[in-house]
């Protein structure tokens, strides 16, 4: 009886002993993985490389752009004074004074009555020849110059100490200046 | 501390030159603050003394502050064609500084490439003492940059070109009385001084740095776009504005007039086709051109219109139902009335003339009788209806109202006087529209001469948005009186034959005025000789109105104004392709 008791006592400690023993916590043993650095290093050197020269890149295509913006504007400028200048030679050539003088040195002269053809062959209209008297005069008539074309200065005496009195003599008249 | 020390003497002996610590602390601290406070100074001096004159001086370094300028709007015709342009201009200014030893060869070029003189510029290439002169102003963008990139390739220094925006005005004396111009720095005359403030736009601004000549992408850049000026269209006819000048330029020299004037009008609407003035002036020299001519005269100057006016004498009677065509009024040789006697133009004896008789013949004596019927005020009222005595409100700088004394004081005197036009004066666009109005079926349309609408500089809305109808007399008044007109250039009845259009129904009227000399304010016994009239008579076009002011050589309306109004006329009806009508001529009895 005894034994059993001491056998089940023993065997009941060693249950207790092996659960003690499984209830120990023991440290586990680091695993330090050790991760490679280099990839690492190699991938923000890369990034920042890239960004760096990315930056320098776009900054030079940037200045690129600027001075094709630049040079572009500078056209664009250019032609359109081009084209002003253009328009201008045109207007001029269209002015009805050069075209009525050409065709007046052509013999064409602005009839004094209108006549109108119609599209069945039909006249509307008296028909009044067109004569060279008919021609206009084109030059302008000639400029108005001033009577005498260089007028005597216009002297003003001015005394050195003025006198209080009315004594400064008036600027003088030059005969000949009406028109101007 | 004495351990260190003990320790620093012991180990390192040579340590010892350094000097004791506590002197080496302090003086390290004074030195820091010495600097410190040199810092702070500094830094008190740039932000807290005058910050803005160092920020200044930074953006003077790259940031450049440019005038975009505005491009002045065009002055267009009717059919869009342009009478005043801008052109992208530069000045061409030279350094003496730089030029003087290289004047010869540089005046060479520059006289060849800019049309000016070689001599006046080779003094100012040597100018002394001066370090800016003007070689050319105003001239086209591309043909100063090409002579400045030949200067700079042959190795010349000293000539820069500048922004100097030139107006152009392509047809020269063409309108230049209704334009103006621009004077050196600011318009003169005409529409572009009247519409400056549409015309001229506003310049805007462009901010930006620069780098190497080149705007720095990212950095500071602000543009205010510049708001060009608005093009002004008129209802003028370039061509025909051109072809009236010419005549009206050739009748003042043909019979050596002073000055004269002639209108274009469209009968319909009212507006001026052409408004020639002589004598004229060259708008792209204006500054030699005499100063009286700037102007525009048919505007400007009242004189009084003579018989034209009895036209309006004429429908307003009518019109009241006092006459008609065929009313008959005995025509004594003259006619003694309360201070004067009147008399004809021509000698006669007691003549029968009908009321068309009397325009046809152009009776004074007739058309004071006629007048008869109408008291002072009724004659005014009519002839204010017509709008005589005030402004036309056109849209032109000047513009002189004329004299119609009001009808409540004027005397029967007066009243005799204005029934044939002496004693009213009116301004040339004003009697065209009232002879406009006969055209236009009794219809008074306000003339106007800007497409449109405009702001005048005295705050005016001016053009044919605001052209308004008032009827003066009834339609058949009007007819009825177009009807008497054509018996004017009837070579038999009439008195202006020359006003004829060969093939064309023509209606008008002559006018012979004794002209008051502005210089005495008196008659000086020169004249004012006009024609006014429309065609086709039976469905008017065109109102055509000359008037010639002083000439020296004899003649009258018919005359000198009628053969002007006959090529004007003959032009304006061919160029609008108007075909003869069919209307039979009218055959009123002129005597009876």
């Amino acid at each position: 009886m005894s034994s059993s008791a001491v056998q089940i006592r023993s065997r009941g400690s060693r249950i207790a002993s092996a659960a003690v023993e499984k209830a120990r916590l023991s440290v586990v043993p680091r695993t330090r993985t050790r991760a490679p650095k280099v990839p690492f290093v190699t991938l923000v050197s890369l990034i920042l490389v890239g960004g760096v020269v990315g930056l320098v890149l776009f900054n030079t295509s940037m200045q690129q752009a600027s001075f094709a913006a630049t040079s572009l504007e500078e056209q664009a400028t250019n032609l359109a004074a081009r084209e002003q200048t253009l328009q201008m030679e045109l207007a001029d050539l269209r002015n009805p004074q050069r075209v009525a003088a050409e065709a007046q040195a052509m013999g064409m002269v602005v009839p004094p009555a209108p006549t109108f053809l119609g599209l069945d062959g039909s006249v509307l209209g008296e028909k009044v020849p067109a004569l060279p008297t008919d021609a206009l005069n084109l030059a302008p008539p000639a400029p108005i110059k001033p009577k005498v074309l260089a007028p005597a200065p216009t002297i003003v005496k001015v005394m050195a100490e003025p006198a209080p009195t009315s004594k400064n003599k008036k600027p003088q008249n030059t005969p000949g200046r009406k028109r101007h | 501390m004495s351990s260190t020390a003990t320790r620093k003497a012991a180990g390192r002996p040579h340590d010892a030159r350094r000097g004791a610590p506590a002197f080496r602390l302090r003086f390290g601290l004074i030195v820091i603050a010495m600097v410190l406070s040199f810092f702070g100074a500094r830094l008190v001096q740039l932000q807290g003394i005058d910050p803005n004159s160092y920020a200044e001086m930074a953006a003077a370094e790259s940031v450049e502050e440019r005038i975009l300028p505005a491009e002045r709007g065009d002055i267009l015709d009717r059919n869009g064609l342009r009478l005043a342009d801008s052109v992208h201009g530069k000045m061409v200014v030279a350094d003496p500084v730089m030029t003087t030893d290289d004047a010869p060869a540089l005046a060479t070029l520059l006289s060849q490439r800019l049309d000016v003189d070689y001599f006046k510029t080779l003094a100012r290439l040597r100018e002394d003492g001066s370090q800016f002169e003007y070689i050319a102003r105003r001239v086209p963008s591309t043909i100063a940059t090409d002579l400045v990139d030949e200067l700079s390739e042959a190795g010349y220094e000293g000539i820069t070109l500048r922004d100097d925006p030139i107006r152009n005005y392509p047809a020269d004396d063409v309108a230049a009385n209704l334009l103006g111009f621009i004077g050196t720095d600011e318009p003169l005359f005409g529409f572009e001084r009247t519409f400056d403030r549409q015309l001229s736009g506003t310049d805007g601004t462009a901010r930006f740095q620069v780098g190497g000549g080149n705007r720095i992408p990212l950095g500071e850049n602000t543009v205010v776009p510049a708001k060009n000026g608005t093009p002004l269209a008129t209802t003028v006819d370039m061509d025909l504005q051109w072809f009236t000048q010419r005549v009206l330029a050739q009748t003042l020299q043909q019979y050596k007039a002073l000055s004269g004037v002639a209108i274009v009008m469209d009968s319909r609407t009212g507006e001026v086709m052409a408004l020639a003035d002589a004598p004229t002036f060259d708008a792209n020299k204006a500054l030699e051109a005499d100063k009286d001519d700037l102007g525009s005269r048919a505007i400007s100057d009242a004189y009084e219109p003579g018989s034209v006016e009895k036209v309006l004498t004429a429908s307003a009677l009518i019109d009241a139902g006092k006459v008609t065509p065929r009313t008959r009024l005995r025509i004594p040789p003259s006619l003694p009335r309360q201070d004067r006697v009147f008399g004809d133009w021509f000698d006669h004896a007691i003549i029968r003339l009908t009321m068309a008789g009397v325009i046809a013949k152009s009776s004074n004596i007739g058309s004071v009788l006629a007048a008869d019927a109408f008291t002072p005020l009724e004659l005014v009222g009519y002839l204010q209806k017509f709008g005589l005595g005030q402004r036309t409100d056109v849209g032109m700088r000047g513009e002189s109202a004329g004299i119609l004394t009001p009808g409540d004081v004027m005397t029967s005197q007066t009243k005799d006087r204005v029934a044939f036009g002496q004693s009213v004066s009116v301004n040339a666009v004003q009697m065209a529209a009232a002879v406009n109005t006969i055209a236009n079926g009794g219809v008074r349309i306000s003339p106007s001469i800007i497409k449109g609408s405009a702001t005048t500089d005295d705050g005016t809305v001016v053009g044919t948005d605001v052209a308004t109808e008032t009827r003066v007399v009834s339609e058949q008044a009007a007819r009825q009186t177009a009807r008497m007109m054509e018996r004017v250039v009837d070579p038999e009845a009439g008195v202006a034959p020359g006003a004829q259009v060969p093939g064309y129904l023509v209606a008008g009227k002559t006018g012979t005025a004794q002209r008051v000399a502005p210089t005495c304010g008196c008659y000086d016994g020169s004249t004012t000789v006009s024609f006014g009239g429309f065609a086709p008579a039976d469905d008017p076009r065109f109102t055509v109105y000359v008037v010639v002011h002083a000439p020296q050589v004899d003649g009258g309306g018919g005359s000198i104004a009628g053969p002007a109004f006959s090529r004007i006329m003959g032009y304006a009806l061919s160029r609008y392709r108007v075909p003869p009508t069919d209307g039979k001529p009218s055959r009123l009895p002129v005597e009876w």
